[in-house]
């Protein structure tokens, strides 16, 4: 049992390995097809996400760059990096200097006297229309502010003054600015602190920061919050951040590219009033929005424009990223379609079988509006279009980075639409790539092809000369344009004779141009006509008359070739002809130099048979008079056979009856049919069958076959002639089986080819020469066919109704 | 009988070989070996038959036909290599009374230029008579009345049927009889498979009137369409 198991197993095995093995190029094929098909997909997808993808992030962000007034710094993820930053620190120091100084803060001259919220509602009115946050210079303005119980704005300015209020008051609340200002000395020291703690709180910070030995995790949470620390003591600013101390002078000069307006430089030294006051400031890593409400003067206190600052600069930098990122995918997107480019044209093949369908003028219509879609709103946003002609309002004349600021404005307006219009083109222009002109459709082509064709029927000279007429028009058109517009500017009274020294030569020199080039076309076009003429006329047969252009024309040259070719043509022809009535001559010199002596041979042959011989030379003329019948018929059927060669035999066609003629021959040959040992198996139709040939060569034809069937075919078989009509053909067939062996390759039509290479036979090996060569004068076809022994002849003609 | 018969041929084997069998037959002999001498030998008004070669030195056979003809009324037989259609019509459009194509058989000459001198002397009265109702056909004479056909004045025995035949097509020269109409009119049966018999007996007819049955003058096949007899001068 296990060995016969094993056996069986062993057997399935192989079976399964052949049946694998079988299979393997089969699943070969079928593998490496997915694969390609997976190939043109993945290359596709690249391609469309490539696009895609880059065109979006750069659109995009183009569209930023062109609209913003005030750049924010890309791709800076601190906030505090910032120059708004460092304006916005600057500006809160000022302000502690103030009130350090004695002062008050100078609640800014445009700050917003409004009531609660409607400031963040500008805030997001800003980001509603522009996109992103107003600028955050306008912000420190916009923000600061303090919403006094007397809202009404008139009574704005004697608002900040009010002396109940503490100098700092506004500051009191704020969350993000830490600070602490000590001024003057004595009984007019003044100590102003919202941080808790105070003084210490700022010294505190000081110490863990000076001190590296403390662990970052044991400093106070308030302490860790902050991280910017500002301190003004002796008419100096140090600053911190992230315990790293910052160069804030730089050189000591204070200069454009300078990043802190504050006291301290050479050229911007503390005044006396500050010499006793000290200022710290810490500022908050992450800002915070915070509010506070007077309950006792009214008001709310806010300042949210480093928290704003903070926002923009992160979403700048998310934004950014992100585009970054989709570039990035789009521009590898790219590469992999660049490395399959070859394998998705199967994809763009079928996307174009989809696309053929659409109507050409649709296609215009799409492509049209969706540009319109995408550029129309641009070009009716009047501020594109007058910062395009004359740049920012107000300003006389654009710079080109405002101009290219316009344009990009433009092309970025609607980035959806802009897409959809590169890949409408991108599908068209495959759809032309891959589908010829013929396959597109078009509701106008028809009309324009109607157009063309009633065109098309002029001769050639006169399409030519209208079409150069419309163009020199177009051009004079052109010109009388230009003068028109000079002549308007002189009139309004610009100062225009430096306009017309420039133009009126040239627009004069092209007008006089085209008018000449016109006429040349003109008469070109007329010679055209003449070699198109010409042409025709060659091909319809006339060789005499040449062609004889001016001497400058353009077309001389090719006249005198015409002319060579027409007159080799003619030599050719002539040649030829004469060759043909030299080769007729020959054959029928020949013929007839043949024929003399044959006379002769035949006559004294035949004489010589009628005289008193001894039985041996009687035989001896016998044989004679034979073989010189022989030699007669042949010189006869060569004579004829050549004219046939030579296209040169007469024949008279007419209608007649294909199965009569047959039964007439077979009649005719009905005695030497009888004789022989061959049966006759004829097969015509009753009715009659009409075609049209020289009945006497036809005769000749089939008496030639019966003839060969007579003498070549196998003693005792039966010979097949049959007439049969089909698909307007008469097809006679003549089928014998042969007595010798046939040879295989041979052409049996061609002159003194025989079955039997002996040629010890009868025949004079040109029969059925003769026979194919009839037919062919009578416009028949003459076929013969071998298989095995059986020898088959096929004669065919049109058959008439 | 002795007639003195011209025979032309620039080859003087042919010329000799054409008088020995002419010879033979009973006529005398004149030789002429261009057209030149035969115009000269013609003034004899001894010769009473003309056989002349086409292609000849000095004076080819068919212009001094054209001369000769001006002199002298006498049968002409041209001999020429030239078997074209084209080129026997031209002969006897120039006054020639026959053709015959070189190679020739020498029978089928003789009994040529026996018909013609029959026709041209002891026959001339008869036709000269002109008798009502006598169809003459070239060699050929039919008296519809007596249904007798005569070759070259010898009467023809025809069976009956054959006679009907004759009668048909002579009565016709020109028209062409299909079979089964023929067999029609002289069997007077419907025709079913009749091209046979009626080609049996045309072959027949072709034997006891024609010169050279195999290429007949009279009675023709018109390939793939039927039978005619052909109208001679």
């Amino acid at each position: 049992m296990d060995t016969k198991w094993n056996s069986t197993g062993k057997d399935g095995g192989e079976n399964v390995e052949y049946f694998v093995a079988r299979r393997d190029p089969e699943a070969q094929k079928g593998a490496r097809r997915s694969a390609g098909r997976l190939k043109a997909a993945a290359g596709f997808l690249a391609f469309f996400l490539g696009v895609t993808l880059t065109v979006s992030s750069l659109g995009a962000v183009g569209e930023r760059i062109a609209w913003e007034r005030d750049p924010i710094p890309r791709f800076v993820w601190d906030w505090q990096e910032t120059q708004s930053f460092r304006d916005e620190v600057s500006h809160d120091l000022r302000e502690f200097l103030t009130i350090g100084a004695g002062g008050r803060a100078d609640f800014d001259n445009y700050g917003y006297w409004l009531g609660d919220g409607s400031i963040v509602e500008q805030e997001e009115a800003y980001r509603i229309w522009w996109g992103f946050g107003s600028p955050a210079t306008e912000a420190v303005a916009v923000d600061r502010g303090i919403a006094s119980s007397e809202s009404e704005p008139e009574f704005s300015d004697s608002a900040p003054a009010e002396p109940e209020q503490d100098p700092d008051a506004a500051f009191r609340a704020d969350k993000n600015v830490l600070y602490y200002i000590q001024g003057g000395t004595g009984a007019e020291r003044r100590e102003y602190s919202n941080a808790p703690g105070g003084k210490d709180f700022f010294l505190e910070a000081e110490r863990l920061r000076r001190s590296s030995m403390i662990d970052w995790g044991e400093v106070p949470r308030e302490q860790k919050e902050y991280n910017f620390f500002l301190t003004f003591q002796d008419g100096k600013v140090s600053i911190s951040k992230d315990g790293q101390d910052e160069d804030v002078y730089g050189s000591g000069f204070y200069h454009s590219g300078s990043q802190w307006f504050v006291p301290g430089y050479d050229n911007f030294p503390a005044s006396e009033q500050l010499s006793d006051v000290t200022v710290y400031m810490a500022v908050r890593q992450s800002p915070i929005r915070y509010y506070s409400v007077d309950y006792k003067n009214g008001g709310t206190y806010y300042n949210s424009s480093m928290y704003y600052l903070a926002q923009q600069v992160y979403e700048s930098y998310d934004f950014y990223c992100a585009q970054a990122i989709a570039f990035a995918v789009g521009a590898w997107g790219l590469v992999i379609w660049f490395l399959l480019r070859k394998s998705t044209a199967p994809v763009n093949r079928k996307i174009a079988s989809w696309t053929v369908h659409v109507w050409t003028e649709v296609r215009f219509l799409l492509m049209l509006g969706c540009a319109l879609w995408a550029f129309l709103p641009g070009f009716f946003s009047l501020d594109v279009v007058y910062e395009v002609l004359y740049g920012y309002p107000g300003e006389r004349g654009a710079s080109f980075v405002q101009w290219g600021m316009a344009v990009l404005r433009l092309v970025t307006m609607n980035l959806p639409a802009l897409l959809i219009l590169i890949w409408l083109v991108w599908l068209f222009q495959n759809d032309r790539r891959y589908n010829p002109k013929e396959a597109r459709r078009s509701l106008l082509r028809p009309f324009l092809r109607g157009l063309r064709a009633r065109e098309l029927k002029r001769p050639v000279e006169k399409r030519l000369s209208r079409r150069a007429a419309l163009m020199a028009l177009a051009a004079v058109v052109l010109c009388a344009e230009v003068l028109s517009i000079l002549i308007n500017l002189t009139l309004t009274g610009y100062p225009s004779w430096i306009l017309w020294t420039i133009y009126l030569l040239p627009v004069l020199l092209a007008a006089l141009a085209a008018v000449a080039l016109a006429r040349r076309e003109l008469s070109l076009s007329k010679d055209l006509g003449r070699l198109a003429g010409q042409v025709e006329a060659v091909r319809a047969g006339e060789l005499s008359k040449p062609l004889t252009l001016p001497e400058d024309a353009d077309l001389r040259k090719t006249a005198d070739d015409l002319n060579d070719i027409q007159s080799g043509m003619r030599a050719a022809l002539e040649e030829q002809t004469r060759s043909e009535r030299m080769k007729v001559e020959l054959v029928s010199n020949v013929s007839h130099d043949l024929k003399t002596p044959l006379t002769s041979i035949l006559s004294y042959a035949e004489l010589l048979r009628q005289e008193e011989l001894p039985p041996a030379a009687a035989d001896y003329a016998r044989i004679l008079d034979e073989k010189a019948q022989r030699l007669k018929t042949m010189v006869e059927d060569v004579f004829e056979i050549s004219k046939a060669a030579a296209d040169q035999l007469p024949v008279q066609l007419e209608r007649l009856d294909f199965g009569k003629l047959l039964r007439q021959t077979l009649a005719d040959m009905d005695g030497a049919i009888q004789r022989s040992a061959l049966t006759f198996r004829v097969e015509l139709p009753e009715e009659p069958v009409l075609i049209t040939a020289d009945g006497r060569r036809l005769y000749r034809v089939f008496q030639n076959l019966i003839d060969n069937a007579l003498r070549y075919a196998l003693e005792g078989s039966r010979v097949y002639l049959t007439l049969k009509t089909a698909e307007g053909l008469a097809q006679a067939s003549v089928r014998n089986t042969s007595r010798s062996e046939l040879p295989e390759g041979v052409d049996f039509t061609a002159r003194f080819v025989r079955g039997d290479a002996s040629r010890t036979d009868g025949g004079s090996g040109l029969g059925l020469s003769i026979a194919s060569s009839f037919t062919e004068a009578c416009g028949g076809t003459f076929r013969v066919e071998t298989v095995a022994d059986l020898f088959t002849v096929v004669v065919t003609f049109p058959a008439e109704t | 009988m002795n007639e003195c018969i011209l025979v032309v041929d620039d080859d003087p084997e042919i010329v000799g070989a054409i008088a020995i069998t002419l010879e033979r037959e009973g006529y005398s002999v004149r030789r002429a070996y261009d057209g030149l001498q035969a115009l000269e030998a013609c003034l004899d008004p001894a010769v009473k038959l003309l056989l002349i070669d086409v292609m000849m030195p000095r004076l080819d056979g068919l212009s001094a036909l054209l001369r000769i003809r001006e002199r002298r009324n006498l049968p002409v037989i041209v001999l020429s290599a030239k078997s074209e259609d084209t080129d026997k019509i031209l002969g006897l459009s120039m006054g020639a009374d026959d053709y015959v194509a070189k190679p020739y058989n020498p029978q089928e000459l003789v009994a040529r230029v026996r018909s013609q001198l029959r026709r041209y002397t002891s026959l001339g009265d008869m036709y000269a008579e002109g008798r009502q109702g006598l169809l003459v056909n070239g060699r050929l004479c039919y008296d519809p009345a007596s249904r007798v056909l005569r070759a070259d004045g010898d009467e023809v025995k025809l069976t009956p049927t054959e006679t009907k035949i004759v009668d048909l097509l002579i009565r016709h020269p020109g028209q062409v009889f299909p079979a089964e109409e023929i067999y029609r009119r002289v069997w007077n049966e419907d025709a079913f498979a009749c091209e046979n018999t009626v080609m049996v007996h045309i072959r027949r007819i072709r034997e006891k009137i024609e010169l050279n049955p195999k290429e007949p003058d009279y009675i023709k096949v018109v390939w793939g369409i039927g039978y005619k007899m052909e109208q001679h001068g």
